[in-house]
């Protein structure tokens, strides 16, 4: 099991069991009611109490996921030839999948709790242009996917210069601590969703609520305890904070869960990470791929004094797909800066990508001048002609709009900008809280200088900078630099000999 | 050795000074065929409004008002975008340029190019011209399309073009 040299095909441990049982489960949660319709029609039509039915349900239930599973462990088995990775799964639906070494950007590993008292682990391969083909292999030793990664690290005709380097130099970059769990909880954007989507269900729930605290207040009062409106609203509120508080919990459990320990190790050119506390969660990334590096502040962030660091790889052909994305939860700027300076080494990183660095270059004023009159103006006279009929006088409550795109266009500008040497430029950009992206000029894949009439008049012009991981635009900028910067980009890209993906 | 001198961001030869290539003559002719066939159909889906019962004579009227205003408007329209297009070749890369109100130059460097297509529909053909499409990695928004090119030429740029595609690549 250690050799992956052998050329025949082979199964995994019999423990993938595991793996594919909880594959089953997440494909039932996504469909849910497709799948678990026949079962439900069998329990209504089953005659007899509900214990016994729901027994009988559990019972057929786990049968028919246990028996699955077996069936696609059964027919789940790989090889690993010269230069791909082979693998067959598929029960009735025979699936290959031949995954070339050097289309492998990344191997990350996984290890839920049994795995780990076993020494198994789960690899996944990031491919670069299939990220619909979910490459697995479930359940090897730790050893075979270390032996599989320098396979595949040394498929990559990039070892012959870097050798010496890349194999003496292991160094730890980051490691987060509870502090950092909390951090990530609190920022945690999910527990938002999470709110926005109960929203209309506590609406529902509402006169549950107003019964039970009518219940509560009707207690209180036979005990001898009287509440007025304001103590009412009062609980009503105490009742959201507790929730919103619940919710907060919950996110940094999920923090803990997902990223307990997390530390970041560079590896020679590889970056890795990994981290967890029940599941462990491994992943890495070779640096060279890197397409952009986003520093991103939500306003809690802010308040904490903390950022979200992302490296995005290239995308695949389809449509709608992101691309990878190696994240770091939570940093600093200082370490954001340092980090990024080690990633970017040697060519690159002698920026920074701190939003309040004060050597961001502003852009045009009349940036705010579309936003203005195209979101603000045009919108609210055409709002008072339309509605002038059936509202009155009201209608010029309209005029209120403008002013307010007026700000937050001003919001916009202040927070745009962009700095840039020979090697690499960074933008800002932000309305609530602020985004810095950066690239390398040697990784743009194609470059547009646009012009509107009014961009003309002024001189201006938007530059747009397309990367394999999507685009990065610097608006408003002055036309002959917008000129001058395409040209250099285009002289950095084409005298490159070195590979953008 | 490979070797890369730096150079500063002001010695960069300029674009200024390009001889845009023009597309096909035939190019705004085709436009306004295409235009003219759709017009047709829709003519012709107004007219069988009359047989619509309880239907007012104004309505239809105002539909084929619009038809003559929405038609001369773009069978006018390539006699001005059209001679606003065009592209220019250099050694290591292409540009093309397009649009009136919103005037955008691109610009891809042949040694991103992965793979080139030409094509040409009935009329495209009917006219001799082709289409030239570039793409580069992780382009789902649009990769450089060239519409309105002679049959030639398309075949000759997009040999060309596959010609220089080829690069040696070192690993970052």
């Amino acid at each position: 099991m250690n050799e992956p040299d052998s050329t025949t095909w082979r199964r995994t441990s019999p423990f993938a069991i595991l793996f594919f049982i909880g594959r089953i489960l997440r494909l039932i949660a996504k469909n849910a009611w497709q799948s678990l319709a026949p079962l439900f029609a069998l329990l209504v039509a089953y005659q007899g109490d509900l214990v016994s039915k729901l027994a009988l349900g559990g019972i057929a239930f786990a049968i028919v996921i246990t028996s699955a599973s077996l069936l696609s462990y059964w027919f789940f088995r790989y090889r690993i030839s010269a230069d791909s990775i082979l693998i067959r799964q598929g029960v009735f639906k025979k699936k290959q999948l031949d995954i070339k070494f050097d289309r492998i950007q990344g191997i990350n590993t996984q290890q839920n709790i049994v795995y780990r008292a076993l020494g198994l682990v789960t690899v996944n391969f990031d491919t670069a242009g299939s990220a619909g083909n979910e490459g697995n292999l479930p359940a090897v030793t730790r050893a075979f996917a270390d032996s599989l990664r320098t396979r595949i690290g040394s498929a990559l005709p990039d070892e012959e210069e870097d050798k010496p380097e890349a194999e003496t130099q292991t160094a730890s970059l980051l490691r987060l601590d509870w502090r950092d769990m909390v951090r990530i909880g609190l920022a945690d954007r999910r527990a938002l969703i999470v709110f926005a989507l109960i929203g209309p269900l506590i609406e529902q729930l509402d006169e549950n609520i107003e019964e039970f605290v009518a219940d509560f207040v009707k207690a209180a009062a036979a005990n001898g305890i009287h509440f007025d409106t304001a103590s009412g609203v009062s609980i009503g509120i105490t009742i959201v904070l507790a929730l919103a508080l619940a919710f907060i919990l919950v996110s940094i459990a999920a923090a803990f869960l997902r990223y307990h320990n997390l530390e970041l190790v560079l590896d020679g050119r590889t970056l890795r990470s990994h981290g967890g506390l029940l599941t462990r969660h491994e992943h890495s990334m070779d640096l060279g791929k890197i397409q952009t590096l986003r520093l991103q502040q939500s306003i809690v962030q802010r308040w904490l004094k903390r950022y979200r660091m992302s490296a995005r790889q290239a995308i695949s052909g389809r449509k709608g797909r992101r691309g990878k994305v190696f994240t770091i939860p939570v940093v600093t700027a200082e370490i954001a800066d340092e980090l990024r300076s080690r990633f970017l080494h040697p060519e690159a990183g002698r920026l920074t990508q701190d939003p309040y660095s004060s050597r961001f270059i502003a852009i045009s004023p009349y940036f705010m001048r579309s936003q203005i009159l195209f979101a603000g103006l045009v919108p609210a006279l055409l709002a008072i002609v339309a509605l002038w009929q059936t509202l009155g006088f009201t209608a010029f409550a309209f005029l209120l709009w403008p002013p307010m795109v007026a700000a937050a266009a001003y919001r916009n500008w202040k927070r745009a900008g962009f700095m840039h040497d020979n090697h690499e430029i960074v933008r800002r950009s932000g309305f609530v809280g602020y985004r810095t992206v950066a690239l390398l000029f040697r990784k743009v894949q194609r470059i547009t200088v646009t012009q509107s009439r009014y961009q003309r008049r002024k001189g201006l012009a938007s530059l747009r900078l397309y990367m394999a991981s999507g685009s990065v635009r610097i608006p408003y900028v002055d036309h002959e630099f917008a000129k001058r910067l395409r040209d250099f980009v285009l002289y950095r890209v084409e005298s490159s000999q070195l590979a953008w993906h | 050795m490979f070797e890369n001198p730096e150079i500063a961001i002001d010695q960069i030869p300029h674009t200024e000074d390009l001889a845009w290539q023009k597309l096909h003559p035939m190019f705004a002719r085709r436009v306004r065929l295409q235009a003219l066939i759709a017009l047709g159909v829709v003519t012709i889906a107004i007219a069988a409004l009359h047989f619509v019962p309880n239907l007012p004579v104004v309505l239809i009227l105002l539909l084929y008002l619009l038809l003559v205003i929405v038609g001369a408007a773009i069978l006018i329209w390539p006699g001005v975008s059209v001679p606003r297009r065009g592209y220019a070749l250099r050694d290591k890369d292409i540009l093309f340029r397009k649009g009136v109100i919103w005037q955008s130059v691109t610009a891809i460097p042949f040694n991103r190019i992965q793979h080139v297509e030409t094509s040409s529909t009935p009329l495209d053909r009917h006219f001799g011209l082709a289409t030239l499409q570039l793409f580069t990695a992780g382009g789902s928004s649009g990769d450089l399309k060239i519409d309105g090119l002679g049959k030639d030429s398309a075949e000759n740029l997009r040999v060309f073009i596959l010609g220089r595609t080829e690069t040696s690549i070192e690993r970052a």
